[in-house]
């Protein structure tokens, strides 16, 4: 247990308001003393205004850096299948030198991102909520220069830029995975109209629109999740509360309050 | 992924699952709609060419129509209509991909179709069925290619296109449900009142 002092301006804090991340010693650590803490665990609640943290809650309200946490296994298990699929495409019928030099050299340096970033989440400590945002814009710079190299539009491995987006579409709130999104079509969608003729086109379209589909569907999903579990929280509170005031009237109904 | 206890029963969660997922399976469904409406208008250069197309999306928008109608209206269809329909999202697709009049195959771009609606699926069904949805597509999909004769079976580049694009098809499938798989239990654990909240992201790993 360190020292450090609880500020809830500077620290992450969990929903219900009693844990904090301590980046120092990279633990949770209750906000109250340890033995009130015990007594008094209670399941995650929707956060109040006034638990504001660094995390995700000061982009979004309902979305909790928990929601990250959960997600980033996505993204960084979406992140091996790229880096898989990658090496094992670079080394099938490579064209020239240069090509594969580029693709070797970005798979590489994602594959020891990705690993460290695995290596936090098997320890039980998810990353910085700012290095997940950077790993993913990490993602989507190999892919563009993966599609750049070879060549913008006729490039296959566009498609890559799903794998990435399904990762950032659960793990990110709205906000974010729209701007990610966005990053993505734009991006793409310049660098294939430059590069594409007017017959392809249309082609661009349905890829641009389907790589938005999916970030869609995703998180509507996860934000479906999210309420179900709030509204799961607070059934359990409610039940719990009953069973306290029935036990505190000794089973017999509370006449005073009812 | 940790086994903690579910509060409701298999059959409650399941149901919930299906009725909660069946909207994303109705955007996802809708978004290739879309695509392939404006798709068909914009490309036709004529009448007849116009017409061979369009009904393989009047299809799909008829069936969800129904879907969402019977949704909205508070009476979601049962999990055998919902994947009924999803198959016919396959189906349809796949057809796209092999009669599409001027490129077939390999060559044709509707590929892209198959992301979304896999995706989709695996965020509501259970494993077994998401891995069976997921074999189905990518065997369709295959089978397409092989079928209209644009593979050649060379380990050339069209093979190695092939694989990549299944690869990803598979990706879809697993990374949905695995964060579908991720998300029961954090719903068990809600629904039990996780009072273990702080230590619970490293059993998810």
């Amino acid at each position: 247990m360190s020292t450090t002092q609880w500020n809830p301006g500077s620290h992450l804090v969990s929903p219900d308001g009693k844990w904090y991340w301590d980046g120092i010693s990279q633990e949770w650590k209750p906000v109250v003393k340890e033995a009130k803490a015990e007594a008094s665990q209670t399941p995650p609640t929707a956060p109040t205004p006034t638990t504001k943290s660094r995390g995700l809650d000061s982009f979004v309200g309902t979305i909790r850096s928990e929601d990250l946490a959960s997600g980033q296994t996505v993204l960084v298990w979406a992140r091996w299948i790229l880096i898989g699929t990658g090496l094992l495409l670079s080394f099938w019928t490579p064209k020239d030198l240069l090509t594969l030099q580029v693709q070797l050299a970005a798979i590489i340096a994602l594959a020891f991102g990705n690993f460290y970033l695995h290596v936090q989440l098997l320890r039980g400590r998810p990353a910085l909520d700012n290095v997940v945002y950077g790993a993913s814009i990490a993602d989507i710079a190999v892919v563009t220069a993966l599609v750049l190299v070879q060549g913008g539009y006729p490039s296959p491995v566009f498609i890559f830029y799903f794998a990435a987006i399904v990762g950032i579409s659960v793990a990110f709130p709205t906000v974010l995975t729209a701007g990610y999104t966005a990053l993505v079509v734009g991006v793409y969608g310049i660098i294939s109209l430059a590069t594409a003729t007017t017959d392809e086109y249309p082609a661009v379209f349905i890829r641009l629109l389907t790589i938005a589909a999916v970030a869609v569907c995703g998180n509507l999903f996860a934000r479906h999740e999210a309420e179900r579990r709030a509204d799961a929280i607070r059934r359990h509170t409610e039940t719990l509360d009953e069973i306290g005031q029935k036990s505190s009237t000794g089973g017999q109904p509370d006449v005073e309050h009812s | 992924m940790s086994n903690t206890r579910e509060v409701r029963t298999a059959k409650q969660a399941e149901e919930e699952d299906v009725f909660f997922g069946q909207t994303v399976i109705m955007w996802a469904r809708w978004s290739v709609i879309v695509a392939g409406i404006a798709l068909v208008l914009w490309t036709s250069t004529n009448v007849a060419l116009l017409t061979q197309t369009m009904p393989f999306f009047l299809v799909l928008m008829a069936v969800n129509f129904f879907l969402h109608g019977r949704f909205v209206m508070g009476s979601p269809l049962n999990r055998t209509v919902v994947t009924v329909a999803s198959v016919i999202d396959i189906v349809l697709i796949t057809a796209i991909v092999v009669l599409w009049p001027g490129s077939h195959g390999l060559n044709n771009q509707f590929y892209v179709l198959y992301m979304p609606v896999v995706f989709a699926f695996a965020l509501v069904f259970t494993r077994k069925i998401e891995v069976a949805y997921t074999v189905f597509a990518i065997l369709a999909y295959a089978g397409a290619c092989v079928l209209t004769g644009t593979v050649p079976f060379d380990l050339g580049n069209e093979d190695k296109i092939l694989v990549m694009r299944l690869i990803v098809i598979a990706a879809m499938g697993f990374l949905g449900n695995y964060y579908f798989r991720i998300q029961r239990d954090r719903l068990a654990r809600a629904s039990k009142g996780a009072t273990r909240w702080a230590s619970s992201t490293a059993s998810r790993v």
